[in-house]
């Protein structure tokens, strides 16, 4: 069990929040500043939301005797990453009035919008929830939003697998009804029992937790990075179960080697129906009970589970569940994608893969892309369908409705736009980072797109321009573009300077490593020049350059 | 008894003696009687007191008094900074002294009917805005001019305060003097209009005031063409100018603000001020203009002018001197008649003028310059504390900014100060504000500063930390935006932790579709605000005088009325005592 003794700062508040209220009511009518109190900002997680302020300010305001740019980014919990057109025209509008006005599509298939002003908060989460979506449990100590191959052509039975984000998603959301006391102005409760918790009690996870599903072979969802995976299992179009993976997560901290990024390991078997959500549950609730709450650094369920064993674990899931896990069944991941373009499903619908560079929606001088969004949507005729490369499908179109959306995607340039985007940038990832993640050591979304115009030269001058070479930057060691699990990685040490990750595999099932420490671009520069060139040179045919590189053994000793 | 002539001798005596005097001599003629001795014969031999050597009689030997005819005399003042009280409330102490039976009295607590009764009456007051009286004596100077009173009995003398600096010099004082003429009362002396620098003539004037009653000279026929006008012509100004220099200069919006308020911090060793008080400056004319005027008219800019026993060359006369940006109404009068030409009577800026309605010749631009006033004064509260802040001055200036079709322009001064770089210098003056002061560092005091109102409080409130005053403090500060013009939002943040601010609200009038300001910000406050008034606060208001300061009092007076279950007159009348015990301030324009 948990050491109760020295818990961390972040377990008090959490167990004196009242439900995850805290002084959050009172705080958003402090007319003195636009942040909230620090415990609040810790419980607000819960609630879909971040206390952020605008870092590129920091300095000037301070002179002007202002405040730091205090704002809320918030989160939306959307399981599977899925909206309807009025859904999303709706997320445009919440976007243009509330926050700065771009639609951030995340690395978990959700939404992020920034500079939610405090007095905007409120005007926000309500006019989300007109349209039936909310932020219960985006962030915080809580299940997150589940993802799930998002592609219908990947299989017939997609939508059938798909509709386990959600219901996975619902089965784990806390009991407590602050959200819509505080956000959505409900009465308070009276009869507190209604809030009764079980799973989560009053003191909810150590740490965050992490659900996500995959439909081999295809593993754009990077299911092993979660803090349970599962694989679904079909067989001749049959969905059987899935395979359990635990123990994903890819934090860690610069210089502290008790932290890691770690892929989740598959330690079973369970069939698709209740049995399955029991496991689920009582795997959360190993996690509650034996997860490190004194360092928040080690609590991850990946930790738990290495300090435990995978025995152990399999064994306490089949005491507390009332059956064990049985073997894991087979399946094989050969590719990692988001299949770009046009394609068809099984039942003749079609879907447009757009690439949006970084996940970040809006207009710009060279591209209308949040304008021509919002006129798709606005035909009622394409769902969408966030992918959890940041990517996004219009999706579910009719034949009939193709060369309408079709259209509008020639009028707008985004034909031409996807097309023309290279393999690698197509296969690339980029973290928020500045100027909002309070927690970013370097750029990383507003600075690898020119870094990439760069490194497309190098590949072009070794005529390897088509190579899908998976390239991943995070601002920081936290992982939030997935950067381990990339075949190329840079993970930020400090301004301008980057740690080169080499070494790990296309499909996702090997991690990288440390090749080179904090570079500046120079010297990334050289050094892949260098690496591509041998690549060119020596590799085997149709060999990946994450392979190639292992083979080479491009990684520090 | 005594024959006639030894009789005129000792009334002639008694009359010319004071109080002192008389005792004493009665005294020595005593003496003279016991010891039965011609007393003249030896003088020292009874050792009389030295009386001329008793205060009264030192200072003012030339001040016999009529111990005939004993005065009743009132003494009413109008007062914006406190200027006038002060001197009133001297010249008060010294006639009681005399044993003139004195009445002093506040201009705006002036009852109007006794005006008719009155005998000798003297009025002090200062001249505010653009020659206009101080609001604090409104009401009084336009009863007398609706001239429906008549004051025949009266023999009345005014002291005009002013300030060279300004067009209009004193007057407010000469309108009152000559309408108090108007309707029927008598000068007991002639008008005085005193500089800034007013203490001595001031000094002098009453003195004058004493001898006359106790000998009234005949009316002086010669309306307000005072016995001052040689002194001010001699001394320009006895303003002490003081040079500063610009150590920092911020503008506290944020970026995306429609505003600019600039927060000025300004080395200035050695300057004497109290929170309250604020800064004058004379802005100089935009180099552009004057060069343009110049070239338009021809003008020698090296020509030399007489300006005030001064001589300037024309250049520097128009730049430094000479309003030239924008005219009031009665100058441009003066233009259409040396131009002969009609002109509509609006403010407009000379090089418009001149462009519009051209001069004949250089001879008579000449003559144009004659009729120009000077550059009258500007006003920034100073938002430092000495306590806080010592050696240094800061402001908090808005950058005006207005439009004349589609045009963007700025206020000459505020812009000049808003263009100011770290190390340049500025020349200043203290304008002291007696009248808005801390009151006793226990007392509670609410301030109510929206925009640049902030400035005297931002002052207030370092100077009450730097003392540890004892006393509670609420802000009521508001402004457009909260995230681009909450100015100085920091300092105010660390003022709350630290417990010297007790409360602030705020009010940002656009953050949301219904506009907010202050004083419906004190609406939600009514019940504590009214329990801290009744608890012996203080209230001080800044910053526009419309429509801020006006909506701000109706709140009040509602606040009162709702709070203290009172009619609108007793709200008033509520009021008015704060206003009276100096409880309830304001620094408005
Ligand atoms: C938006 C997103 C990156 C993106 O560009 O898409 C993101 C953004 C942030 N992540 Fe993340 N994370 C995002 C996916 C991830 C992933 C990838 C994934 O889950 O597939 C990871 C690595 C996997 C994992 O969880 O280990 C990830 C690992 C972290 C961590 C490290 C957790 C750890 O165990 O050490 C932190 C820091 C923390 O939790 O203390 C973090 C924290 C943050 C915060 C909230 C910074 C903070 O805590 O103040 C970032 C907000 C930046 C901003 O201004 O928006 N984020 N974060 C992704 C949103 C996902 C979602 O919709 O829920
Ligand atoms: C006691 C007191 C305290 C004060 N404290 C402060 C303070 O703390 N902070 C602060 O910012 N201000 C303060 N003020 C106001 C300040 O003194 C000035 O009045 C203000 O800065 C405007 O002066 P200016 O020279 O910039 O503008 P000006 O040039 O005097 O113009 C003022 C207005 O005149 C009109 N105008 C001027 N020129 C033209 C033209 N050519 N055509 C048409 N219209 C024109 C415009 O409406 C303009 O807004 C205070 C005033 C007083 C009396
Ligand atoms: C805003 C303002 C405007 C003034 N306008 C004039 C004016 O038009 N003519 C003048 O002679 N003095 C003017 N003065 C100067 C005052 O009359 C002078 O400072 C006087 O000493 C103030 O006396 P008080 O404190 O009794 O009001 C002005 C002063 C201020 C603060
Ligand atoms: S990886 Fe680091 S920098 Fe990037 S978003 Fe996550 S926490 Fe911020």
């Amino acid at each position: 069990m948990n050491d109760t003794k020295n818990l961390s700062s972040t377990e008090r508040i959490k167990q004196k929040s009242d439900g995850l209220r805290g002084t959050l009511a009172e705080g958003l009518l402090d007319e003195l500043t636009g942040a909230i109190s620090e415990d609040d900002q810790a419980l607000v997680k819960f609630h879909g939301m971040y206390l952020q302020d605008d870092r590129d300010r920091r300095e000037e305001r301070a002179e002007k005797k202002l405040e730091r740019l205090f704002a809320f980014m918030i989160r939306l919990r959307i399981p599977g990453g899925f909206l309807t057109p009025e859904q999303y025209i709706a997320l445009h509008h919440v976007a243009g009035e509330h926050s700065t006005g771009t639609i951030k599509i995340t690395t978990r298939q959700t939404i992020q919008l920034h500079g939610i002003l405090k007095s905007h908060a409120r005007p926000t989460i309500k006019a989300f929830n007109a349209v039936k979506l909310d932020s219960i449990s985006a962030c915080g100590d809580v299940n997150r939003n589940v993802t799930c191959a998002a592609h219908p052509a990947q299989s017939p039975i997609h939508a059938q697998v798909h509709s386990y984000a959600a219901r996975i998603s619902q089965m784990l959301l806390p009991k407590t009804k602050a959200y819509y006391e505080i956000w959505l102005d409900q009465e308070k409760l009276t009869d507190k029992s209604e809030e009764e918790d079980p799973l989560y009690e009053d003191r909810y996870l150590p740490r965050k937790f992490k659900i996500g599903i995959a439909i081999p072979p295809n593993n754009e969802v990077d299911v092993l990075t979660n803090d349970l995976g599962l694989i679904a299992i079909i067989e001749n179009d049959v969905l059987q179960g899935f395979n359990v993976a635990i123990g994903g997560g890819l934090g860690a901290t610069h210089g502290n080697s008790d932290t890691y990024p770690r892929l989740a390991s598959v330690i079973g078997y369970v069939p698709a129906d209740d049995r399955l959500f029991k496991a689920i549950y009582t795997i959360v609730t190993i996690q509650r009970d034996y997860g490190n709450r004194s360092d928040r650094k080690l609590a991850r369920l990946k930790y738990t589970l290495d300090k435990y064993g995978a025995d152990w674990f399999r064994e306490e899931i089949a005491q507390r569940a009332g059956f064990p896990l049985e073997p894991a069944r087979p399946y094989v991941f050969n590719e990692r994608v988001d299949y770009f373009g046009w394609q068809q499903n099984h039942q003749g619908l079609w879907y447009y893969t757009l690439f949006i560079e970084s996940g970040r929606v809006c207009d710009s001088e060279k591209l209308a892309l949040k304008t021509a969004l919002l006129e798709i949507a606005q035909t009622g005729k394409a769902n969408f369908r966030f992918t959890t490369n940041q990517g996004l499908i219009l999706a579910d179109i009719k034949k009939k409705d193709k060369a309408t959306i079709n259209g509008i995607l020639e009028k707008y340039h985004l034909l031409a736009h996807t097309e023309n985007a290279s393999a690698i940038r197509k296969n690339s990832i980029a973290c928020v980072a500045l100027p909002t993640c309070g927690l970013a050591l370097a750029e990383s979304q507003r600075y690898l797109p020119t870094l990439l115009t760069q490194i497309e030269k190098l590949l072009t001058a070794h005529d390897l321009d088509k190579e899908a070479i998976i390239l991943r930057m995070t601002g920081c060691p936290n992982g939030c573009g997935r950067p381990y699990a990339a075949e190329i990685g840079f993970v930020g040490t400090g301004p301008g300077r980057y740690n080169l990750h080499l070494c790990g595999d296309h499909e996702g099932t090997r991690l990288n490593r440390i090749y080179k420490e904090s570079l500046d671009e120079a010297t990334i520069l050289k050094e892949l020049d260098v690496l591509f060139w041998l690549y060119k040179k020596e590799r085997i045919t149709g060999e990946r350059f994450g392979d190639f590189a292992l083979r080479q053994k491009w990684y520090k000793a | 008894m005594l024959t006639t002539p030894k009789m005129t001798l000792m009334q002639e005596l008694i009359a010319g003696s004071s109080r002192e005097e008389l005792i004493w001599l009665s005294g020595y003629l005593a003496g003279v009687v016991a010891q039965g001795a011609p007393a003249y014969a030896n003088p020292a031999a009874a050792h009389p007191a030295p009386v001329l050597s008793t205060p009264a009689a030192a200072t003012h030997p030339a001040a016999p008094e009529a111990t005939a005819t004993p005065v009743k005399v009132t003494i009413a003042y109008g007062t914006e900074t406190g200027n006038a009280k002060k001197l009133a409330t001297d010249f008060a102490a010294r006639a009681k002294k005399k044993g003139i039976q004195t009445k002093l009295v506040g201009l705006e607590q002036y009852r109007l009917n006794d005006l008719a009764k009155e005998e000798y009456f003297l009025t002090v007051i200062s001249t505010q805005g653009d020659g206009e009286p101080p609001a604090a004596a409104k009401k009084f100077y336009d009863h007398i001019h609706r001239g429906e009173v008549k004051v025949e009995k009266m023999k009345f003398g005014v002291l005009a305060l002013g300030d060279t600096a300004y067009p209009l010099f004193c007057k407010a004082g000469e309108d009152v003097d000559q309408q108090l003429h108007n309707i029927g009362g008598q000068r007991l002396l002639e008008l005085q209009k005193c500089d800034t620098d007013y203490e001595t003539e001031a000094g002098h004037w009453f003195d004058r005031v004493l001898q006359q009653l106790h000998s009234p000279a005949r009316e002086t026929t010669a309306p307000g063409v005072t016995t001052a006008q040689p002194f001010v012509a001699a001394r320009p100004t006895g303003k002490k100018i003081y040079t500063g220099t610009i150590l920092t200069n911020v503008n506290l919006n944020d970026r995306g603000s429609g505003k600019q308020t600039h927060h000025l911090e300004i080395a200035a060793e050695g300057v004497e001020y109290a929170p309250g008080d604020s800064l004058g400056i004379v802005p100089e004319n935009p180099a552009i203009v004057v060069e343009a005027i110049l070239a338009l008219t021809g003008a020698d800019a090296s020509r030399p002018f007489p300006h005030r026993q001064e001589e300037w060359p024309l250049a520097q006369l128009l730049a430094r001197k000479l309003n030239i940006v924008y005219l009031p109404e009665r100058v441009v009068k003066k233009y259409a008649a040396v131009v002969k030409q009609d002109i509509p009577e609006t403010k407009i800026g000379l090089l418009d003028l001149l462009k519009i309605y051209p001069v004949k010749d250089v001879a008579q631009f000449h003559a144009v310059v004659g009729i120009l006033e000077p550059i009258a004064p500007r006003l920034y509260s100073i938002s430092s504390s000495p306590e806080a802040h010592p050696g240094e001055i800061h402001l908090t200036v808005a950058r005006d900014t207005f439009h004349i079709n589609e045009e963007t322009k700025y206020g000459l001064c505020s812009d000049g100060l808003s263009q100011l770089r770290q190390g340049q210098t500025i020349e200043f003056y203290i304008h002291h504000n007696s009248q808005f002061r801390l009151p006793a560092p226990d007392a509670d005091i609410i301030m109510i500063g929206p925009g640049t109102g902030i400035a005297p409080f931002r002052s207030f409130l370092a100077e009450r930390d730097a003392r540890g005053a004892a006393g509670r403090n609420w802000l009521f500060f508001g402004d457009r935006h909260f995230t681009t013009d909450f100015l100085y939002q920091t300092e105010i943040q660390d003022w709350v932790k630290t417990g010297v601010l007790t409360r602030i609200n705020t009010a940002f009038s656009r953050d949301q579709v219904r506009k907010v300001y202050v004083q419906h910000k004190m609406e939600n406050q009514s019940a504590d605000l009214f329990r801290w008034l009744e608890s012996g606060a203080h209230l001080y208001v800044c910053g526009a005088k419309e429509p801020m300061s006006v909506d701000v009092e109706h709140t009040l007076l509602d606040i009162i009325r709702k709070e203290g279950s009172k009619t609108a007159a007793q709200a008033e009348h509520y009021l008015e005592e704060l206003r009276e015990t100096g409880r309830y301030t304001k620094d408005v324009y």
